[in-house]
């Protein structure tokens, strides 16, 4: 094994700073265009713009297009059963968040 | 190295149909899928389980499994003399993951022979990495230095793993579930191409004071029942330094204070939020039950249970 140090200069957060095309939506994701084209048809991912070519994705999506990939792989759910799941992890994480906010954590004082 | 026992894995006879391997997989895979199971330790279990499911769906992959299975002793450390020779398998185009199979598996199949590279990509593969940080770093920046293995190739196309070291500096006012893009440190490239990018999703380390939500943070202020009463100034520990904070006269159990601008900084920083618990005292005698008896005198009219006179 060979080791090499690098510095990085470059980086972005991609919910906050990258908005992304489709092509590179897909290749963040290792996805076939195809497969990114059926989770925005079954409301997965929410694109801004009217046609594939001019499309935007918030970084957000990334995330939501992974868990989704993730999904069809391992799970081999179709895709109206993924995009449900996805729907309903995130509404998990929030009641989870509002769960941890009624309930108390360690005191301080 | 240990005979990975893939029936037992998922649950089924040595004799399974493809169907009752396929449900017993599908019900263990939704059970420890990482994705929705949070415990430590499913996604260990889940890599086992896929392992186990990638070599029984697959009848050719099954055959050489049980082939090898029926002349491996029990106990032994060696496994059975050419017991790798002669398969040859196709497919196999899964993400490459150095972790991804174990060491049994991978002397039986071989490591993730890359057919896939077969037709050049224009790009390299993306890398996806996971980067646990303190709440502390998403409030001032960070540095960290990661240490990643990563395929290369050679001119043959052979595989081996490249540890490289990335420091990497993390910006002030990153969430949790944030990824950050490196560009160009992905995979390396192919015949000149360009290098993918490296995506690093951003994980909080818990803390024990304080919890976050988004870019806002909540902490848990505990004060003295008159403090509540009588209202107080009191030092509250910021994850990024401390405040006074004038707690108003009268606050009720569960009051929620906002400092605002105080939670993870950014463009729109979040807010913190100070949640009052008031804390008793142990059972009071001598003076100070005559005192809280007293106290009980003074409120005779106050009635707990009337939400009216609960603020």
């Amino acid at each position: 094994m060979m080791a090499t140090n690098l510095s990085v200069l470059q980086i972005q957060v991609v919910e906050e700073e990258v908005p992304m095309s489709l092509a590179e939506l897909c290749q963040a994701c290792g996805a076939e265009r195809t497969l990114v084209l059926q989770l925005v048809e079954h409301g997965v991912i929410e694109p801004q713009g009217d046609a594939p070519p001019s499309w935007v994705f918030a970084g957000a999506s990334l995330q939501r297009t992974r868990i989704a990939l993730r999904l069809l792989r391992d799970l081999e759910l179709n895709l109206p059963g993924a995009a449900l799941a996805v729907d309903l992890l995130e509404q998990i994480a929030r009641l989870q968040r509002e769960l941890g906010a009624a309930r108390s954590g360690a005191a301080v004082g | 190295m240990q005979f990975k026992d893939y029936y037992q894995t998922l649950g089924v006879a040595r004799d399974a149909s493809a169907d009752d391997i396929k449900h017993a997989y599908r019900r263990l895979a939704r059970k420890h899928h990482p994705d929705l199971n949070k415990e430590p330790g499913a996604e260990a279990r889940f890599k086992e389980i896929g392992e186990a499911y990638e070599v029984l769906k697959d009848a050719e992959k099954r055959a050489a499994y049980d082939d090898v299975g029926k002349r491996w002793q029990p106990g032994a450390e060696q496994p059975p003399p050419g017991w790798d020779a002669g398969y040859e398998f196709r497919g196999g185009e899964a993400e490459f993951d150095p972790q991804a199979h174990s060491d049994f598996f991978e002397a039986l199949f071989g490591r993730g022979r890359s057919q896939a590279r077969a037709r050049t990509p224009p790009r390299a593969q993306d890398h996806h990495a996971k980067v646990m940080i303190d709440l502390l770093d998403a409030y001032r920046g960070a540095r960290r230095s990661l240490r990643l293995q990563m395929p290369s190739f050679d001119a043959q196309g052979r595989v081996s793993l490249q540890e490289r070291t990335l420091d990497v500096a993390i910006p002030a006012g990153v969430r949790e579930g944030q990824h950050l893009r490196l560009a160009g440190q992905g995979m390396p490239g192919f015949d000149g191409g360009p290098a993918g990018d490296l995506y690093l999703e951003i994980a909080f380390a818990p803390h024990p004071l304080y919890r976050v939500d988004g870019r806002d943070v909540t902490l848990k202020l505990a004060l003295a029942p008159w403090q509540a009463a009588l209202g107080a100034s009191v030092d509250v520990p910021l994850p990024d330094g401390s405040v006074q904070l004038s707690v108003p006269a009268g606050s009720a159990q569960g009051r929620k204070l906002r400092l605002k601008g105080k939670g993870i900084p950014g463009k729109t920083p979040g807010d913190l939020f100070v949640v009052l618990h008031i804390a008793m005292p142990p059972p009071p005698d001598g003076a100070q039950r005559r005192a809280w008896e007293e106290l009980a005198r003074l409120h005779a009219a106050f009635d707990p249970r009337d939400q009216k006179g609960a603020t």
